[in-house]
This record gives structure tokens, sequence and C-alpha cells, in this order.
């Protein structure tokens, strides 16, 4: 026992239905009751965790949303109580996913470095040793005494994140999903965990990203509905993620997303060019792709982004009518927006979503990794031939030799 | 040496003063937040602590003082009145700002482990500073009148603590009932309504008659009033009585303290 970081013996989560007060919990717990559970009052959204992490090592833990990543991150941090289980801890716990809690916009930055600091589990003493440290890191050292209500996003995030960085944690735990919108800001949680896994840190990291999974994690967990699938070295556990097949997918209950909520995205569906849906997406074939939304008021100047992302994590392309000037405006109540790609350019595969609405520049609603699709082969070239996967986009082009 | 942490899902974790102890910094700079939040921008800043006060005891004044002509011995009414007043405000005060302490705090709840008896706990310093004010103003008022403390001024600590109990015993069970039901936060207004009324602080307890006292000092506060206003005006009190109340606030806080150990485990899957 001596040399492990985390001993998690048999831990399971079960919610109970309908005696959940809050509208997005019970939201999302009924959605996900009917994957589960068809019939009960209860689910579990872990079921027998049994793991170990040695002291020191980098442990990734994948998975489709839903199937109980962030759940067990909330149990190893203490957040909410196992069902079923014994978990045993060996050190100070502190995670990357509760950047800017409890800031308060009423107070000035150095006092919500206090305040933050002191929420995360800093000692008023061991703030005051990094006060200047973080100030500098931050960025934000001329605006420090002003209140941060009158902050930049931006600037919030960076404050933020530079206090949680000056923790000094045995074992730190990062949602890296709950970073989304910032994509300095994710560099910075790689750059920190790459830090803190040299310098003896024990590391457990939840992601979709699996670039950045093969990368930093020597072994890796894959939880599916729930259960430990496989629990090992991070090549295997990514082939086995690779090979599960699409879930059943409810966008609306995806709980890991940032922005007002003003709007929501529900569903994403590809239809045809005729706008009927479609049971195989193919190369090469113009593609129409609905994003489902709701709204609770009347949104001006509406910007959505849709990204279509490898399994892998690398951002293929991204349309945006910003770019395409198409603006809109859209009334409160449900809707969807279609985004037409003609020639879809994409090889065999399977890839994930990113989306993005903003409105008058502020964000509605973002999600990441959301609604996995296949593309099988197509005629893309009208020539019937394809080149291997892996290797990028297709682009119509011509070649011409001597000419 | 690492400290380690187990965690069973059979068993509730203990009350842990030690934990609590641990987390002493953060009990003090939430204190301290809301304080610094609650009257950032306002003109009057802490004078709003004694507004409230203020005015019922204005009302308390014309009504009980001089239309009821109610009946207070050598104190003088506003004096008698505002001691009363004093006690009874931080009570309404830590109930009412702990009934939704969790469901205001769900967002670290949500988010990060600490003792969640913290969330009420600091709700109860925060209510020391409206009492200070409160006290400095009675202090006022009583050289106005040439009514100098005596040596009974001893006995205050003894009246704050049992203030804080009683009132934390309260605010630790509507902050964990709330949690569950949240139907409390709407009674609560009336218990502080009804119970200004069934308190002597508009009034002193001898106008009830003697076969209802024993159950008038059920409610806990009218013991702390009673020492109150023994501590600060010499007010004689019947100690049997008293001991009643105090007993009855006893048991409130370590009941409550029970039951918010027995709901922690849920509280942030429900909030």
């Amino acid at each position: 026992m001596s040399n492990l970081a985390l001993k998690i013996e048999g831990i399971g989560k079960q919610y109970r239905i309908g005696e959940e007060k809050s509208d997005t919990l019970r939201g999302s717990v009924s959605k996900l009751k009917n994957i589960f559970s068809p019939n009960k009052e209860t689910f579990w959204a872990l079921k027998d965790i049994t793991m170990t992490v040695d002291h020191g090592s980098s442990v990734g833990i994948i998975g489709r949303n839903g199937a109980g990543k962030s759940t067990l991150l909330k149990i190893i941090s203490r957040i909410t109580h196992p069902s079923s289980g014994r978990l045993e801890i060996r050190g100070r716990v502190s995670s990357l996913l509760e950047v800017g809690t409890g800031f308060h916009p009423e107070l000035t930055g150095s006092e919500n470095i206090y305040l933050n600091g002191t929420i995360l589990g800093m000692t008023r003493k061991e703030i005051k040793g990094k006060y200047d440290e973080i100030v500098e890191f931050s960025g934000v050292k001329k605006f420090i005494n002003t209140p941060v209500k009158h902050y930049s996003s931006g600037m919030k995030v960076r404050l933020a994140f530079s206090v949680a960085a000056h923790l000094e944690p045995e074992i730190l735990l990062i949602d890296e999903v709950l970073a989304v919108g910032d994509s300095e800001f994710q560099k910075k949680c790689l750059q920190k965990m790459e830090d803190a896994s040299t310098s003896g840190r024990t590391v457990v990291f939840v992601s979709h990203n699996l670039a950045a999974i093969r990368s930093f994690c020597t072994k890796t967990a894959l939880l599916d509905y729930g259960e430990l699938k496989f629990y090992g070295d991070t090549g295997e556990a990514i082939d086995q993620y690779l090979n599960l097949g699409s879930m059943e997918e409810d966008l609306a209950a995806v709980e890991r997303r940032s922005g007002t909520g003003a709007l929501k995205f529900t569903a994403a569906e590809f239809l045809s060019e005729s706008y009927q849906p479609l049971g195989a997406i193919q190369s090469g074939h113009h593609i129409r792709v609905r994003l489902r939304y709701s709204s609770t008021r009347p949104l001006k100047d509406v910007v959505v982004r849709l990204q279509v992302v490898t399994m892998e994590g690398y951002i293929l392309f991204t349309c945006n009518n910003y770019h395409s000037g198409d603006t809109f405006d859209v009334p409160a109540g449900e809707g969807h927006f279609d985004c037409r790609i003609p020639d879809l350019p994409l090889n065999t595969g399977r890839y994930v979503l990113n989306l993005q609405c903003l409105s008058e520049r502020e964000v509605m609603d973002e999600v990441e990794y959301i609604s996995p699709f296949h593309v099988e082969a197509g005629n893309f070239y009208s020539t019937g031939k394809l080149p291997s996967v892996k290797q990028g986009v297709l682009i119509k082009h011509e070649w011409t030799a001597n000419e | 040496m690492v400290e380690k942490t187990v965690i069973e899902a059979s068993k509730s974790k203990g009350l842990s003063l030690r934990e609590l102890l641990q987390y002493r910094d953060l009990f003090v700079i939430l204190a301290w937040r809301d304080l610094r939040v609650r009257y950032a921008q306002t003109i009057l800043g802490l004078l709003w602590a004694l507004l409230q006060p203020l005015v019922t005891l204005l009302i308390f004044i014309v009504i009980f003082g001089r239309a009821l002509n109610v009946e207070t011995g050598e104190i003088p009414y506003p004096l008698f009145a505002l001691s009363g007043m004093a006690a009874w405000s931080y009570f309404s005060f830590v109930l009412q700002q702990s009934g939704s302490s969790l469901i205001n705090a769900q967002e670290m709840v949500k988010k990060i482990y600490f003792p969640r008896l913290i969330i009420p706990l600091s709700k109860s310093v925060t209510g020391f500073v409206d009492l200070l004010v409160t006290l400095i103003f009675l202090l006022i008022l009583m050289s106005y009148y040439g009514f100098p403390p005596g040596w009974n001024l001893l006995y205050f600590p003894a009246a704050l603590i049992a203030v804080v109990i009683v009132s934390l015993g309260a605010g630790i069970w509507t902050s964990a009932l709330t949690i569950r039901f949240r139907d409390v936060q709407h009674i609560i207004p009336f218990i502080v309504q009804v119970g200004l009324y069934a308190t002597p602080i508009a009034y002193p307890s001898s106008l009830i008659p003697e076969k209802w006292l024993s159950l008038y000092y059920l409610n806990p506060m009218t013991g702390v009033v009673d020492i109150f206003r023994y501590s600060l005006l010499g007010e004689p009190v019947r100690w049997e009585l008293v001991g009643i109340s105090l007993v009855a606030g006893l048991i409130i806080f370590i009941t409550g303290t029970i039951y918010f150990k027995s709901m922690e485990k849920v509280i942030s899957d429900v909030v």
C-alpha cells in the first residue's frame, strides 16, 4: 500500500431518480435512466470499479459521454460520496476541475486570490508565500485591485488558473473537458500536467483528447456504461475505446458544457441534401448537419461554430456562419441550424463534433467531443479510389505534369 | 508523512473537530466574504445592520412601551426592548442566512470537498458584526439613560455562547432540511415572525401565567434573552426556567449536527 496513491475497491455510485431536486441533474438523470435501467427508479452511474494508482504515476480515464468518468473524479475528489465500495487516498487531492470556484464579482482580484486559494485548500500562509508568483503568472497585475466584475472573461480564467496552478497537491485531478472554450487554457492545463508528473506527483486525467492521453499517461482506464472495461497499457485502452460502437447520446443531457445556457444544443443529426435522415454517411456526399437547439430568449447576432474532430482530438475543419457570412437572429423556443457541407471531405473513420454558439459575442453554449459518427468510404474523387486513412481530409484537386 | 483518507460507502463520516480546525481559514474567509459583499456599494454600509432592529424597536416603544404601558420595573423600556432585540436579531439573522446557505453555495459544494458544516458555521460569525453594532448602540442608550452595566457584565460571554449555540443549532437544522425540502425556506420567515412575539423581547416573561411558564421556556431563545438582560441590565432571572431553555437549545444543536452529518453524504447530489 505504501507506494499507492489511490486504492479504489468496488466503488459504485447510484443515483436515485425523482429525489434529485436540481433541474439539470434530474433532466440528465432521467435521460440516463432510459439507457441504463428502463424500469427502475435508480441507476448506477458507476459500478464496481476496482483499480489502484501508483504514487507518482499518470493515469488517464477515457470513455464516451455519460460513461461515468466525471463521477469517478468526483468521488476521488470527495465531492460526492460513493454508494458502494471503499476508497483510500494518500495525500492531498486537488483538481483542476474547480477553476474559479467561489470567485466573487464584487471582490478585487487580490481578494479573490485569497478567497479562491483558501477554498481550494491552501492555508493563508501558503497563499501569502506564493502571492507574487500567482499575480505574475496571471498577467493581470495592473488590475489586481479592481473588482473582478470589471474583468474580461479571459482575465478571470487566467487569474483563476494561476491560483489553481500554484496548488501543490500530492494528487492532481484534471477534467480536461471542463476547460472548454479557451485553447490557451487547455494548453496550460496540459503543461501543468506535464510539470506535475515530472515533479513526481500523481496525476489522474480525464479526457477525450486521445493524443494527450497517449503522450502523458502510462496507464489508462476505459469506462463504459459505468463499468471499468479495461485498465492498463494506454495504447491498448485507446484501441478498445475506438472499437466501442457509437452510443445513443442525448446532447441535451451532456453536463459538461460551458456558456450562459440561454441557448443549448439539444441534438445533432446528419441529413441528406434533401433533408432525409442518413443511414450511412459517405465521403464525397453532400450532407447537411442539423443542430437542434432550444433557447430561452430571442437572440441576436448568432454565430454557430461546428468543428469536425478526430477521435485523437485533432480538429480537421471548422464551419462557422460568421466566416460564411450567414448571420442569424433566432426567436425563443425550439429550432435548428442546418449546415450544408457539399462533397464531405472526410475519409473512412470515426469522428466527433465540437459545437459552439455565440450571441453578440458571448458564449451561449459550448460542448465538445459529442455525437460520434462514422464515415464510410465513398466515391469522393469519382475514381472509386481513396487514400488510406489517417492522411488528413480529402480535397478536390487536379494534377498536371510539364504542362 | 502523507495523510491518508479512507472513504467507505456504508459509513457516514463522524464529526471531526480536527478537520474543522484544519479548515478554519476557509471558515474565516467565507465569513469575511459575506461581510465584505453585503455592504459593498451601499452608502450607509454597516448602518443598515442597525436600521432593521431600530425600526422594530421604535414600533415596540410606541405600542408596548407607550400604548400598552408594559411594566419593566426599574429598567427603562427602550433598554429593555433593545437588549432583547440584540439577541433576537442575531438569532434571526443566523437562522435566515443558514437556511439558504447550502443552496447559495452549491457552486462550491458541487466542485470541491470541504466539511459542509463550515457553510452554516460561517454565518454565525457574520452575524456577530450586526450584533456588535446593536450592542454599541445599546451602550450609548444606556449611558443616555444613566443606566451603566454592573458586575453582571461578567456573565456576558456566557450569554454570547448561549445565543451562538441556539442560533447555530437552529441554523444547522434549517440548512440541512432546506436541502431536502425547499419548503423550509418559506417556513423560516414564519418562525422569525412568530418567535419575535413568543420570546420576551417586547414584554417581560412575568406577564406569562405561572402554569405556562415551563412550556414558554421550551423556546430556547426565551432563556437566552433572559441571560442577555441579566448580564447587561441586571434584570433578575429564574435560573431553573432558563435551564429548560438551555437544555432545549443544546438538544436542538446536537440533533441538528447529527442530522446534518447524515445529510452530508448526499448534499452534493441533491442541491
